[in-house]
């Protein structure tokens, strides 16, 4: 279409249109306000780091220095060699409990969402919109039952007393539902006749399909469970099957008095994978979430 | 073709036995579902509300039935409603605070300027900490002998404030952290709803000599208001929650000063193991985030009928 219109008159000394001018100065305002707001947003992560590697002696001394006179990695080595911190032990429950927590919510619900979306039997519907009114019902009237039942099952301290009750969300089916249903019939169709069963027409066609779904609820699932704070709190109480996130409040409450520079070293440990991993997945990440907030 | 059948319709006539079967396949993709549904979600609700029938502590005597006297011990708590009391103060701040700031700054990130993608994703970042993460950083920063805050505040000539220690403000800086740590994710909800708006109509108004006061006044706001009623409602229901912050920056102090429902509910269940108690404090909650949630139905539905 370009090649159809007279070329447009470059004059690089042509004065600045007022529109562009007006443009321009509006700019300025909006940076003169994300400017100072990124700062304020920013600043918290680099006083973590910044603290982690200063020594106990220039932390509660005034004036304060924003960057440590005698940068320091004891509390680092601190960390991982104190007897009453299992960091690294920790670490692990964290990385199991929310990986299979994520696993078996993208598996169990999108079983799920496809079968509501797509696969007819008597009471379908009556039993989906059913679960909306769950929906309605705070999960924290669930805690006590759920803990009683876990410990009769004899399952407190264990993974998948942590894992389990957090599984079957219906907020996974609903959102997953959405996306199948978006999906054209023709392929799954097409797919019938070709003779494919209905599991892998679901496994093989319309999964892939759903990309963006499934990715907004697998960085919903899994940083809820890696920031999770109540629950393993109460169904885990060893120490050696703390998460991380529970693990940083026992080793605030142990040394959050004298020895800071320890406590902001679990913090970032515990902090630099997630961030790592949404500064690698950022564009994916906030796009997926900005399509479901549509959806949902 | 005529007889093409989707996934959903049976290969036989209906109502024979091989019609059931096929039903039945179809059944068990939701089976799992439905199975932990049931077992973790369903049953729990019902049985709370069994539980708060009774005396019932565990690890000390067997369950006795008092009727609604756990309810009557409710309405009659102090600490009950003042823990309630600070959660909707709380609650209220935080939702208003996180539907205002994040809607300005989506609206400024939503402009061409340069590097918007940058200011994004950085907004963004604090959601993905836990909030034990960002409790004990923000925790320290407000601290009032050795936090940043103060020590700014000094360095221009005015006294040390006592962020967190003093009973006034410890909930409104609690609700600052909780902005701070949350308000990226209405942030996105916003710019979403903020790219529905068609180009052209901002073009007719700009031919009709509008200025940007007036296209944000007459076009993106009142385009934009089912979002912002959404957003203040969901963000309400959702801090209403509240239990992580208060319990690693404050441990419901000065005094009971920051002390929430779930904190009550923990101590209640998990410290003294009352759980007959406990399960009414968690329905008394659910009770007040359920008037909130039918407000939202109401709202959202008169919403969509505005947006149409």
């Amino acid at each position: 279409m370009s090649a159809t219109l007279p070329a447009q008159p470059v004059r690089s000394d042509a004065p600045r249109s007022p529109i562009r001018r007006r443009r321009s100065r509006a700019s300025a305002w909006l940076y003169a306000f994300l400017a100072p707001l990124a700062v304020v947003i920013g600043f918290p992560f680099y006083w973590m780091l910044a603290l982690s590697i200063t020594p106990p002696n220039e932390i509660y001394r005034w004036p304060l220095r924003f960057f440590p006179a005698t940068p320091t990695l004891d509390n680092y080595v601190q960390l991982f060699t104190r007897q009453d911190l299992q960091i690294g032990r920790w670490f692990i429950n964290s990385v199991v409990i929310a990986t299979s927590e994520t696993v078996l919510t993208l598996l169990v619900c999108s079983l799920a969402a496809y079968g509501f979306a797509r696969l007819e039997f008597p009471g379908r519907d009556q039993i989906f919109y059913s679960l909306l009114f769950a929906l309605m019902v705070p999960t924290q009237v669930t805690l006590i039952p759920t803990f009683l039942l876990i410990r009769m099952f004899g399952w407190l301290d264990s993974y998948q007393g942590v894992v389990l009750p957090g599984v079957a969300g219906v907020f996974g089916v609903f959102l997953l539902r959405q996306f199948f249903l978006s999906l054209p019939r023709e392929l799954e169709e097409a797919a019938v006749i070709d003779g494919a069963s209905r599991l892998r027409i679901y496994w093989r066609i319309a999964l892939p399909l759903i990309r963006a779904g499934l990715v907004a609820l697998v960085i919903f699932v899994f940083l809820g469970s890696w920031n999770n704070l109540f629950w393993p709190l109460i169904v885990l109480n060893r120490l050696e099957m703390r998460t991380l996130t529970v693990g940083l409040t026992v080793l605030r409450g142990a040394y959050g008095a004298d020895q800071m520079g320890l406590v902001m070293a679990g913090a970032a440990f515990a902090s630099i994978p997630v961030l790592v991993f949404y500064a690698v997945f950022q564009r994916q990440i906030l796009q997926s979430i900005t399509l479901t907030g549509l959806k949902a | 073709m005529h007889t093409s059948y989707t996934p959903d319709q049976p290969t036989a006539r209906p109502g024979t036995w091989k019609d059931w079967r096929w039903y039945f396949g179809n059944f068990l993709f939701v089976v799992p579902f439905l199975t932990l549904f049931i077992v973790f979600t369903l049953a729990p609700i019902f049985y709370s509300i069994y539980m708060s029938l009774f005396d019932w502590e565990i690890l000390a005597r067997s369950p006795r039935f008092i009727g609604l006297g756990n309810y009557a011990d409710l309405l009659n708590d102090s600490l009950w409603w003042l823990s309630l009391r600070n959660t909707i103060y709380f609650a209220f701040l935080t939702a208003a605070g996180n539907a205002i700031f994040a809607l300005a700054v989506a609206l400024s990130v939503n402009q061409p300027i340069r590097g918007r993608d940058y200011f994004r994703v950085l907004f963004y970042a604090p959601v993905v900490l836990s909030v034990a993460v960002m409790g004990i950083i923000l925790g320290w920063i407000l601290n009032t002998q050795f936090g940043v805050l103060n020590y700014l505040l000094m360095w221009t000539g005015m006294p040390a404030v006592p962020w967190l220690s003093s009973p006034r403000l410890v909930i409104p800086m609690l609700s600052v952290a909780t902005i701070w740590w949350t308000f990226g994710f209405p942030m996105l909800i916003y710019l979403a709803g903020l790219q529905n708006i068609p180009e052209t109509y901002y073009e007719a108004a700009r031919i009709d000599g509008a200025n940007a006061v007036q296209l944000l006044r007459y076009i993106t706001l009142p385009l934009l208001r089912p979002i912002i009623m959404f957003v203040a409602i969901t963000q309400l229901i959702s801090h209403f929650k509240i239990f992580g912050q208060p319990y690693i920056m404050t441990e419901g102090g000065p005094g009971r000063a920051s002390f929430m429902v779930i904190m009550y509910l923990y101590q209640t269940g998990w410290r003294f193991y009352r759980m007959g108690y406990g399960s009414a404090i968690a329905i008394g909650l659910a009770l007040v985030i359920l008037f909130f949630t039918l407000l939202q139905l109401r709202f959202f539905g008169a919403g969509a009928d505005e947006a149409n």
